[in-house]
């Protein structure tokens, strides 16, 4: 009994990934869905439109509007060049927030974005 | 006073390893959140200086209304004819640009949706949509007018 414990305990240790960003939001559904890299960078926004960061490596902060964005993602370039942004965005927040987010990070020179998505399924399309 | 002596195993007590063991496990499961990390990637152009130069008149202009209304090229669309209106002008031009332009107050849902259906051309009719640009609302200002 004590050894399948201890297999099970090892699992978890292996699976588990702490979370930078704890934001919750419902992600737009999308049937392309690529890996994101490790340690990327996270740029998230809830349906009010408050922003939080991350450099991928701590938890999330509030950050007041995209100027900060544009002053944090530059300091992450700077450091990384290659790095990855996550946006991670409510699917009903109105575009202009994304809008002011995605040109801060091009301002930024980020290289690319990936669109945090949850899976399109067949049921999904239906309702 | 005489000790008792003799009593003492000398093997380690592991009779209550199994309940730190499933007490471990318990810890794990409740904290273990099984995070969504995967999505759709989106390739930004690299010099600043220099935009893609699109011809407005060249391009397949989508456009992304409040409450999801699509109009591509001025003329209003469901989600699903966006590629089968593409086609022909992809075959005649692969690098054909396309350009999704969601209006301020649309959701960004309904531009990950367009931008999902693009990104699938490939599956559904053959051709890669190989030149989509989502420009901001600041490069509109700058660039277009």
């Amino acid at each position: 009994m004590a050894d399948i414990a201890f297999l099970l305990i090892i699992f978890f240790m292996v699976t588990i990934s702490f979370e930078v960003d704890k934001t919750q939001v419902t992600l737009p559904r999308t049937e392309i869905r690529l890996e994101i890299p490790k340690q990327s960078a996270y740029v998230s926004i809830i349906s009010s439109g408050q922003i939080r960061v991350s450099a991928g490596d701590e938890i999330s902060v509030p950050v007041p509007g995209p100027e900060e964005v544009l002053s944090f993602a530059a300091g992450v370039v700077q450091r990384d060049p290659t790095k990855a942004f996550v946006l991670k965005a409510d699917s009903d927040v109105p575009y202009r927030y994304v809008d002011s987010v995605i040109d801060a990070l091009k301002q930024a020179k980020a290289q690319v974005i990936y669109l945090l998505s949850d899976q399109e399924t067949v049921d999904n399309q239906e309702s | 006073m005489k000790l008792k002596k003799g009593n003492v195993s000398d093997e380690i007590p592991t009779a209550s390893m199994a309940d730190i063991a499933f007490l471990l496990i318990i810890y794990f499961m409740v904290t273990t959140t099984f995070a969504a990390t995967r999505g759709l990637d989106f390739s930004l152009p690299q010099e600043e200086d220099t935009p893609p130069m699109v011809e407005k008149e060249e391009a397949v202009l989508i456009e992304i209304q409040a409450g999801g209304v699509l109009i591509v090229d001025q003329k209003p669309m469901l989600l699903d004819e966006i590629l089968e209106y593409l086609e022909p002008k992809l075959e005649r031009n692969p690098r054909k640009p396309v350009i999704i332009r969601p209006q301020q107050n649309a959701a960004y849902g309904d531009m990950v949706s367009v931008f999902d259906e693009l990104r699938q051309a490939k599956d559904k009719i053959g051709f890669e949509v190989k030149n989509i640009s989502i420009p901001t609302q600041r490069e509109i200002d700058m660039f277009w007018f």
